[in-house]
């Protein structure tokens, strides 16, 4: 069926006097068939990363205690502030911290929910799929609101352990959102992880049988393996997550008294532009967007390293 | 498919014209009219407005001036309250050049918004300048700054502030209903015997914290030609910090965020015997504990003298006619009506709860009987003489949205145990000051 329906087009293009036209056209088509993502690509991501570098670079100027503002260029003024300010890097560490608790548990979690969903033992595997990737469908937002209620020392159904260890106290609130956040995300990464597992020929489970391999072995020295590239994946989604973590925090500070308005960066961000003082938010954006870019290059590059060797 | 095509080229031309110029627009053209003041004529034809604001039922009482004006029609907006997200919108709009015609601004949020530019003012507007004689003393030197030929918004409402308690509660355990800041303290230790709280310290709430400051005599800012004075460190910001944090050291006052729904519930189950706060507090306690009604009373704040008589103040908004309103009179119009017309006072404050800036306000029959959920007590008698005793001068910061987050911030480290208030309080003006020399806004030091 195919071949047949790919045979006249191919013969038409073909035909020699007509060549250039045709690639013409197929330009055109290719542009036409581009165009809606460039212009939503330019309009909703790269003008506004551009503007907001041009606007770190501006700082303001006024005459007199209630003088208008101006806004001049400012050269690396903002930057200057934004590595000075010390309340957003340890912004910065905390989520730093965060990454290196909370992803590996995560991730850790979403393998074995994957493994045991492949596993030929599993029964009712169509319900442990849904029931794992449900949470993914709540949002961010309501997420962190139930959670808060479940938290909370006094509305809380647990009330009698809420009330004795207050999650949301200043030492354990960070961990309180790591808890929400691996709630919501176990389920997508372990999807993603899963469709790795299906894409994995059935012949090597059957050659590995064969050879005397259990369960478990294969799926240690087979299954793992083979799912690497994912795993690196959904490592790197999870890098970028915590380091822009804003809803959770953001909700839960409705809760609880210990999330500061510069708890994670990109609350700082937030709380930096409703002063306003755009400039300056500007500018731990961009900072922010390099860290990340950075941070999931490394990582990127030192777990190929380790695969192709 | 040309066709096509080109639509396409133009659309992609378009969206990316209308993105850049957008982005142009960004940069604020800041140099219009630094003083507005000059002239102040009515617009030819029929005017639509916008207002935005936050107080609940606002839209029935525009109606109100709707039904009477069908040439001026005024459109209501609500929003979050003003920390909470209005102002940020607000910010937004005037940077982008479409901020509403009309906006809620709290009386400590206005130096702010005169700093990024973004009032008219209204004072050569008919009828203006005149209507200083019809609002509470210190409202009006709220919104004029002082100044002579300023106005940049009309006073809406105030929140001086006493004190709610639950006089069951404290008739049933023999306790004095304080009347001094020693009393008060004397009290918590009691209550806190019986398992329950005095009250509730609340982080977020800074401008309580202000409030407080302001009974006890303090000054947090002060400004003139030369620039800003930043002191939130003063003698009696030091002595209400410290009351505080001794009470929070000992664990007599909850920490709860307040206004939430673990916070209403604490008040509706009896955990807390008071709340400092103003005189909106009213109707947020009766939807916030409704099955406390009838057991609470209200007397003025506890005093740091005894004998005393001060009141703090703790909110109140202002209607501003923000920058790039193109029908600058007639909205300083509807402004004033909304904040002077008796009807439209009576009708806010049934619905929204308000106290008016108005003078005339105290001759309303929702401000003169008692109020079933203080077991018919005639609250109000309470805070008008709050409200008289609220010292007239008292200057906001050009930054308080920021003020109030770094010092909210070091109120959080010091109840988690890191810290204290005074601390807190401490960074938060070196957090000022740098702040103010960031937006190049003179700081004398």
């Amino acid at each position: 069926m195919t071949s047949s329906s790919i045979s006249p087009a191919l013969a038409k293009g073909a035909q020699k006097p007509r060549r250039t036209k045709t690639f013409a056209a197929q330009r055109r088509a290719v542009l036409l068939f581009i165009a809606p993502f460039a212009v939503l690509f330019l309009a909703f991501y790269a003008i506004p990363i551009v503007f907001a570098v041009v606007q770190s670079l501006l700082t303001v100027e006024r005459e007199g205690t209630f003088g208008a503002p101006q806004e001049v260029f400012g050269g690396f003024v903002q930057y200057q502030q934004v590595f000075q300010n010390t309340e957003f890097w340890r912004s910065v560490g905390r989520v730093v911290l965060f990454g290196v608790v909370q992803v590996p548990i995560m991730l850790g979690l979403a393998l074995l929910f994957a493994l045991l969903l492949d596993s030929p033992l599993l029964k009712g595997k169509k319900f442990f799929r849904l029931a794992f990737f449900a949470p993914y469908a709540v949002p961010g937002v309501i997420a962190a609101i139930m959670w808060g209620f479940l938290y909370s020392p006094t509305l809380s159904p647990f009330g009698l352990i809420t009330s004795e260890v207050n999650v949301l106290s200043a030492e354990l609130v960070l961990w309180a959102i790591a808890n929400v956040v691996t709630w919501v995300y176990v389920g997508y990464n372990m999807l993603i992880i899963y469709s790795s597992l299906l894409a994995i020929p059935t012949e090597i489970y059957e050659a590995a049988k064969l050879d005397g391999a259990s369960n478990i072995q294969i799926a240690w020295r087979i299954k793992i393996p083979l799912v690497v590239p994912a795993i690196i994946l959904t490592g790197v989604f999870s890098i970028i997550g915590t380091l822009q973590l804003l809803a959770e925090p953001q909700t839960l500070r409705s809760f609880s008294s210990a999330i500061s308005s510069t708890f994670t960066p990109n609350l700082a961000v937030y709380t930096t532009a409703s002063v306003p003082n755009y400039h300056l938010a500007a500018a731990f954006s961009v900072v922010l967007a390099l860290a990340t870019f950075i941070l999931s290059f490394v990582f990127l590059k030192a777990t190929q390293r380790k695969v192709s060797q | 498919m040309r066709a096509h095509y080109g639509k396409a080229t133009a659309a992609f031309a378009m969206v990316s014209a209308l993105t850049l110029a957008g982005c142009a627009g960004g940069g604020g053209d800041s140099t219009a009219g630094g003083e507005g003041g000059s002239s102040c004529e009515p617009s030819s034809g029929p005017v639509d407005l916008t207002f935005t604001t936050w107080v609940p039922g606002m839209d029935k009482v525009v109606d109100l001036w709707n039904k009477e004006n069908p040439d001026i029609q005024v459109k209501v907006q609500t929003g979050p309250n003003g920390n909470s997200g209005t102002y940020q919108n607000f910010f937004n709009q005037l940077q982008a050049g479409n901020a509403p015609d009309l906006g809620q601004i709290e009386y400590d949020a206005l130096p702010n918004f005169r700093v990024q530019d973004g009032l008219e003012n209204i004072a050569a507007c008919e009828n203006v300048s005149d209507a200083e004689d019809q609002f509470v003393d210190w409202t009006w030197g709220q919104v004029t700054f002082g100044e002579d030929d300023a106005v940049y918004a009309v006073p809406q409402d105030s929140g001086p502030m006493a004190m709610f308690y639950r006089k069951d509660l404290f008739e049933q355990a023999g306790i004095e209903v304080p009347t001094t800041w020693e009393e008060y303290a004397a009290a918590a230790e009691e209550i806190k015997a019986q398992g329950s709280y005095i009250t509730n310290f609340p982080r977020g709430d800074v401008n309580w914290f202000a409030g407080n400051v302001w009974q006890a005599g303090g000054q947090w800012f002060s400004n003139d030609d030369e620039g800003w004075d930043v002191n939130l460190t003063g003698e009696e910001s030091e002595q209400v910090a410290n009351y505080w944090q001794g009470l929070l050291e000992k664990d007599q006052v909850s920490t709860l965020p307040s206004f939430s729904d673990e916070w209403n519930a604490s008040f509706n189950e009896g955990d807390q015997w008071t709340w400092i706060s103003a005189v909106w507090g009213a109707s947020t306690l009766a939807t916030g504990a409704p099955d406390t009604s009838g057991k609470w009373a209200v007397a003025p704040m506890p005093q740091w003298e005894d004998g005393g008589s001060a009141a703090g103040n703790w909110g109140g908004s202002s209607t501003a006619v923000l920058k790039g309103s193109e029908h600058p009179y007639e909205a300083a119009q509807f402004a004033l009506w909304l904040n002077t017309d008796p009807e439209a006072l009576a009708l806010a404050n049934e619905l929204g709860g308000l106290y008016p800036a108005a003078k005339s306000a105290t001759d309303l029959e929702a401000f003169s009987g008692g109020v079933e959920y203080f077991g018919g007590q005639k609250i109000y008698d309470v805070f008008a003489e709050a409200s008289s005793n609220v010292d007239p001068n008292f200057t906001w910061g050009p930054t308080m949205t920021q003020t109030y987050t770094d010092v909210s911030d070091g109120f959080g480290k010091a109840i988690g145990g890191d810290g204290t208030l005074m601390d807190a309080l401490a960074s938060g003006e070196e957090a000022t000051v740098e702040s103010l020399k960031s937006q190049s806004i003179p700081v004398k030091e």
